[in-house]
């Protein structure tokens, strides 16, 4: 779907091929509300997509710090409760979405997740975006921040809000972003694939933020930067294969969080970004373009890596 | 053969045989194949993979830091060399090696229950396993009560240090620094400081934020650097005149014969296992040290041979440096007993003594932190069994730490700490002889529980022999003694710092209040909670081989 990847073990009997094809998502869970959030997001793209799930808890390695020692019996408490949180996780999905469930350890979340999505051909990885701080706000949570800095495997974000998202809502449109520098092939390519197994329709967004100088002609600019941003995403339409048609708008605003205000958004949209030009090839590296529109998304976004050069 | 077929194979596999163990947890069955990477938990997957093994396990070297991490040996020292010397003068060398064997055979115990039975409740559910449900519940009670007194014990050493390596850096720059350093007198700011430090140490426990190996090895490496440079630096005084009370070192230094009083032994000896006090954790790492099976028994012998020498070189360079006067700096003087190095490190060190406070913040920053994990370890296995309310099981599904122990913990740490300033004159020591008692207390019920839980394998071997009833039953029983005695002892008003309350010793009040709660609660959580004490959540047990 989103990436040609193929597992790592494949063997040749039909029908296991078949098996193997069938796409694999990857749902880093936590028994709290961003997982929940992540998991919902998870198991209505995977029931859009018949794709299979593989929802993965990662613990901690005890024994990585110097200082505390390590508690085999503790270790295995927190390993049961684990196995009971995947359980409940499981029993809230029900028995219509192809899935597995996975304890992993690792030093991080973030590396955990990764292995895993590796261990499994994953074509996506899930989590939720948003770790409810201190102070009620919502922003990028530790984990979301350090695959969006690092994963080779494209990474999709659940917003605070996405359990309450039935999976019935399945997936009603997709939006690629496409930047106005070249370089959008990835996200292109991503959104097609992923546009064709959800039987969804696509749409080519670009987002015109207006910041000039004072003094200029913001009607002239205003119409430069939109000609432009209207030839890009015709150039963008062009280079999509036969027999895949989308549609195209052009977002303005004075910020790249009005522009996406000033668009329309389904409930059951989503969102693909490319990777800013700071990613090394083929990993994945959220530019601040990326952030600004995270903030004020409605809707899921995935991140895209950039394209091996 | 396809993946699935490969998750289902390892769940299987992977199927918890623990599970019978664990009455109150409530199953939902997976609905789908569930796998776990086992291999790090259990260590009985041969398909250990090479990333598990080497980060899922600890050296040599990782061990010893990890152990003397534990131990705090700064920190430790600091408490007790003055209390101790208040007690048996300048026999203190002699009762630190006594003090250590019943530790030593204690902790051979520890190890064998640890591994017929690792559990979080380590004390708790041995003792439970063993004796039933009544003791084994004062035994965890016992536990945490003596882990509680020692973090407000630890985070007073850490307040008093912060205050002195703050007025050494502003006596550095010309500031007064005898005004910054007279700061930690004032209550007020004294309790302030404190329980920012534990809201420090338990936003840490709760996030299970740790210092990688590496950090920890250098924090290790300097604090033991510092103690010796200290000794060294007492010794050169004493050599070169400029000692506060040149004491030449005897033998008779040596032999606790000459203390003279068996209750000042006793005494003593309850405060010098204080600072033994952690290091069986090295005992107990055994399933994770790579390398051989020799390593884990190395990594012990080498930790204590380390800890035993530290403390015996700079106990014996701070009597031979200060002498145990009741003046000045002198060990015997009662206004600098209960925190010596913090009057010490200035006369011995001079202008490096900055270090010497950089050492036991370190240290017991990191005491701190080790020791925040064992109650809330042991309040999570009371609660999972049923022995207090199910909300202490509760895990953070963000952090996987036990978070409502730890919150508790740190509260009641909290609360302790603030009262016992208010109350006593002399918190530090007081706190160290309370916690001295308790430990003879759970450490005791640990010993016999052992001794007990065995009683069929005893003569199997003669390793069972020595090390399921020779070492736990001697040493219980010096436990045994020594609690008894304490107790008796410490209903004299004088007793160690002179703290009292109408009359009676304010340790002798601590350990009672402390004990009695215990057996109130527990009858409260009888009633609440009857099903742990029929025996229907952790029965009562006998090994078999």
């Amino acid at each position: 779907m989103l990436r040609g990847r193929e597992a790592p073990e494949r063997s040749n009997t039909e029908a296991e091929t078949r098996m193997t094809e069938s796409l694999r998502i990857v749902v880093g869970y936590t028994a709290d509300d961003s997982g929940a959030d992540a998991l919902a997001l998870g198991a209505r793209i995977a029931a859009a997509t018949e794709a299979f799930l593989e929802v993965v808890m990662v613990l901690p390695i005890e024994a990585r710090g110097g200082v505390v020692p390590r508690d085999p019996g503790y270790e295995r408490h927190v390993k049961e409760r684990s196995q009971g949180w995947l359980a409940e996780a499981s029993a809230r999905l029900g028995d219509d979405i192809a899935q597995s469930l996975h304890i992993r350890y690792a030093d991080s979340f973030a590396e955990g997740l990764l292995a895993a999505a590796h261990e499994f051909g994953a074509a996506l990885i899930v989590v939720g975006a948003a770790r409810g701080g201190l102070l009620g706000r919502s922003r990028i949570g530790s984990v979301a921040s350090a695959l969006l800095h690092s994963s080779d495997v494209p990474v999709a974000l659940a917003p605070s809000g996405s359990r309450e998202v039935a999976t019935a809502q399945g997936i009603t449109r997709i939006t690629a972003a496409i930047g106005l520098r070249a370089g959008a092939s990835a996200v292109l390519e991503a959104s097609v694939r992923l546009g064709r197994a959800a039987h969804a329709p696509l749409r080519l967004v670009s987002l015109v933020p207006i910041d000039l100088p004072s003094g200029m002609d913001e009607e002239l600019a205003d119409l430069t930067s939109t000609a432009h941003a209207e030839e890009v995403l015709l150039a963008a339409k062009r280079a999509l294969p036969a027999g895949v048609d989308a549609t195209v708008s052009t977002a303005t605003g004075s910020s790249i969080e009005e522009s996406v205000r000033a668009l329309e958004w389904h409930a059951g949209e989503i969102v693909l970004v490319g990777s800013s030009r700071l990613a090394t090839p083929s990993r994945l590296f959220l530019g601040s373009t990326g952030s600004k529109m995270l903030r004020e998304l409605p809707v899921p976004m995935i991140v895209v890596p950039r394209p091996t050069d | 053969m396809s993946q699935h077929q490969q998750h289902e194979r390892a769940a299987q596999a992977a199927t918890p045989a623990h599970a019978s163990t664990h009455p109150h947890e409530h199953h939902t069955e997976p609905h789908a194949p569930l796998t776990t990477a086992s291999a790090m938990v259990d260590g009985t997957d041969p398909g250990l993979t090479k990333k598990g093994l080497s980060a899922g396990s600890v050296g040599l070297i990782g061990a010893i830091v990890i152990g003397i991490s534990c131990i705090a040996p700064a920190y430790t020292l600091t408490g007790a060399l003055g209390p101790t010397v208040a007690e048996v003068g300048t026999q203190l060398p002699a009762i630190f090696l006594l003090g250590f064997i019943p530790m030593l055979l204690v902790a051979f115990g520890y190890r064998e229950l640890n591994s017929a039975m690792p559990d979080s409740g380590t004390s708790f559910t041995w003792a439970t396993r063993a004796f039933g449900p009544w003791l084994g519940w004062m035994g965890g009670w016992g536990l945490i009560a003596a882990t509680v007194v020692v973090l407000s014990n630890l985070a007073g050493i850490a307040v008093e240090f912060f205050y002195l390596a703050v007025s050494q850096v502003v006596g550095f720059f010309g500031g007064d620094a005898a005004a910054v350093a007279d700061l930690v007198g004032n209550p007020f700011v004294n309790v302030a400081t404190c329980l920012v430090f534990i809201l420090g140490a338990t936003l840490i426990s709760y996030r299970d934020m740790q210092t990688t190996q590496k950090v920890q090895y250098w924090l290790v490496g300097f604090q033991l650097l510092v103690m010796i440079a200290f000794g060294v630096a007492a010794f050169w005084h004493v050599a070169n005149g400029t000692a506060f009370d040149a004491t030449p070192v005897e033998l008779s230094w040596f032999n606790p014969f000459e203390v003279g009083s068996f209750s000042a032994v006793v005494a003593g000896l309850s405060v010098s296992l204080f600072v033994f006090w952690g290091w069986d954790v090295t005992l107990t790492m055994n399933e994770e040290t790579k390398g051989s099976r020799t390593t884990p028994g190395k990594a012990a012998t080498l930790t204590v041979s380390i800890v035993v020498a530290i403390y015996l070189f700079v106990a014996m360079g701070a009597l031979a440096f200060a002498g145990v006067g009741t003046s000045g700096v002198g060990l015997g003087n009662e206004a600098i007993q209960e925190n010596a190095f913090f009057y010490l490190a200035g006369p011995v060190l001079g202008p490096l003594a900055i270090f010497m406070s950089i050492a036991v913040l370190s240290s017991s920053a990191a005491s701190l932190q080790s020791t925040f994990v064992s109650p809330a370890r042991t309040l999570l296995a009371m609660g999972h069994y049923g022995a207090l309310p199910q909300k202490f099981a509760t895990v953070s599904p963000r952090f996987f730490t036990p978070g409502y122990a730890t919150v508790v913990a740190a509260i009641v740490a909290a609360v302790f700490y603030t009262i016992m300033r208010f109350v006593s004159d002399e918190v530090l020591w007081d706190t160290i002889q309370t916690l001295g008692m308790m430990i003879c207390f759970y450490y005791g019920i640990t010993a016999f529980a052992c001794v007990w839980f065995f009683r069929r394998t005893l003569f199997a071997s003669a390793r069972n022999v020595f090390f399921r009833l020779i070492a736990p039953l001697v040493g219980g029983t010096i436990l045994a003694v020594l609690f008894f005695t304490t107790l008796i002892d410490s209903m004299d008003p004088a007793y160690g710092s002179g703290s009292n309350i109408f009359g009676l010793g304010l340790v002798f009040v601590l350990g009672m209040v402390i004990l009695l709660s215990g057996v109130v609660v527990m009858f409260w959580q009888r009633w609440k909670r009857p099903a742990y004490f029929r025996g229907e959540t952790l029965s009562r047990a006998v090994a078999e081989d």
